[in-house]
């Protein structure tokens, strides 16, 4: 009898845990899933995006094949506007006369997989949890939530198609539940046979600008960096990259950080006062992205990120220059 | 009789010799001041801070023998020496605030920030300059990993909001 008992207290406690455990890394492997489908899957559809009061429309495209991935974002209304992305070659077009050539600089990640540590720092920043079951865009989808343990970042809610894990709606909330932003398929097209022509059109009739951009062998990741410091970065971020880099139409490099919650990304910008023509300073904001620039002494210092306006204040209030 | 007085307060007599006292005490109200000033001395020496000594009389008598002066108050001098004490009472109060910003300073100012942030409310970007930002920005946001290229739909849909 009390060995029974005993056996009952035993496997309870090995039992309990390993429940919880489970709980938990379902809705972690639903993220992975999310991010896996995102890049190897062949879609396209159209998708309505809602910030700030407007509402528009826009297409996206996606291939993958032994190539890479192909892909095509582009505005349904008004002024035409799109990327075109193969593997790390991003092409920006903006209205039917320009293209900007931006190329990601960065290899060492290998998509879509997320890397551990991000998941271990969406864990530690977020509790996450599955919710309801909807339909979107005639697709049955599974919604999961990304609620923050603090008022720093924002509640990410998320609709994954069941079948294949693709995103089908997102809506990022403030603190107060409010919608910040919110993107929803209307029409998907999941596998099958997607035109290719799609994510190839345009080219032709452009006169292809092309920015100067550095390669990841010229970037050097030291130079002067240690001279700047971001005190209050928000907890849970961490420092992913740091580096001196061109950007469009400045003169002069750039010196970017990125940290990352595992979610929400916030980069710095410092560069010299005269490379800024014209620029507002302040508060500024697209959807769930804020960005807000400040004069620190000679400096320009522009933080942007999808986290609530006080915290890309924050961060950039409290950026520091050797000691100051 | 102040021997007697002194004697009987401190219960040094026995039952027949207070009584005795109380009676003359009784029949002679000129010895009342003194059982009063006796009482008083007892009160200082007991608790000092609850005395019952009745001075308003002897005061309203001196204020009324005073003589009223009808002048002009010496004005300089008393203006001054408000001006000085006012003007320590402001070094001190800034001195104070200047302590406890140097004290806090540091701490407190991301968080009024984080408060006033609640109020502002940000307005669109304007069409140049930022884009630069945002697909620098874009292209290590972990958001990227996640929504994939959707998240690029903020660089594409701001035209819209122009107008």
């Amino acid at each position: 009898m009390k060995a029974r008992f005993a056996l009952i207290v035993v496997s309870f406690f090995a039992v309990a845990p390993a429940f919880s455990d489970t709980g938990r890394q379902v809705d972690l492997d639903w993220l992975q899933t999310i991010a896996f489908a995102t890049h190897q899957t062949d879609y396209s559809g159209t998708f309505v995006y809602q910030h700030n009061g407007h509402m528009e429309t826009a297409r996206i495209t996606h291939i993958s094949d032994q190539n890479g991935e192909h892909e095509k974002l582009e505005n349904l209304e008004g002024p035409r506007r799109e990327f075109i992305r193969n593997n790390n070659e991003i092409l920006w077009y903006l209205g039917d006369h320009k293209a900007v050539q931006v190329e990601r600089q960065y290899s060492g990640k290998s998509f879509p997989a997320l890397l551990p540590e991000q998941l271990s720092a969406l864990n530690e920043n977020y509790f996450i949890h599955t919710a309801e079951q909807a339909r979107i865009a005639g697709f049955d989808t599974q919604a999961i939530v990304f609620q923050p343990k603090d008022t720093l970042r924002y509640t990410h809610k998320m609709w994954a198609h069941r079948d294949s894990g693709l995103l089908l709606k997102a809506v990022v909330l403030d603190e107060r539940r409010q919608m910040v932003e919110q993107y929803t398929f209307i029409q998907l097209k999941i596998g099958g046979d997607i035109e290719r022509t799609q994510v190839t059109t345009g080219q032709s009739a452009t006169t292809l600008q092309q920015q100067s951009h550095a390669t990841p062998s010229e970037i050097s990741t030291q130079t002067a960096m240690n001279d700047w410091k971001v005190v209050a970065v928000p907890s849970g971020f961490k420092k992913i990259m740091e580096m001196r880099r061109p950007l469009p139409g400045k003169k002069t490099d750039v010196l970017h950080f990125v940290f990352s919650d595992g979610l929400a990304g916030i980069s710095v910008f410092i560069e010299t006062l005269g490379n800024h023509f014209n620029r507002k300073l302040g508060l500024s904001s697209r959807g769930a992205i804020h960005v807000y620039s400040k004069e620190k002494s000679d400096y320009l210092v522009t933080v942007v990120g999808e986290v609530p306006p006080r915290t890309v204040m924050q961060v950039a209030d409290s950026v520091r220059y050797k000691g100051q | 009789m102040k021997q007697e007085i002194s004697a009987l307060m401190d219960g040094e007599l026995f039952d027949d010799d207070a009584e005795a006292v109380l009676d003359k005490l009784k029949r002679n109200p000129d010895k009342h001041d003194e059982w009063r000033t006796y009482h008083l001395i007892s009160d200082v020496l007991r608790q000092p801070d609850h005395v019952h000594a009745n001075i308003s009389i002897a005061i309203r008598e001196r204020l009324q023998a005073e003589p009223t002066v009808l002048a002009p108050r010496s004005r300089a001098s008393h203006n001054a020496r408000w001006f000085a004490l006012s003007a320590a009472a402001s070094v001190m109060a800034f001195t104070l605030v200047a302590w406890l910003s140097v004290q806090i300073g540091s701490e407190t100012a991301p968080q009024i920030a984080m408060q006033q942030s609640n109020v502002v409310h940000s307005v669109s970007l304007p069409a140049n300059g930022l884009d630069d930002y945002l697909v620098a920005h874009q292209e290590f946001s972990p958001s990227l990993d996640v929504y994939g290229m959707t998240s690029y739909v903020h660089t594409v849909a701001h035209q819209q909001e122009g107008k």
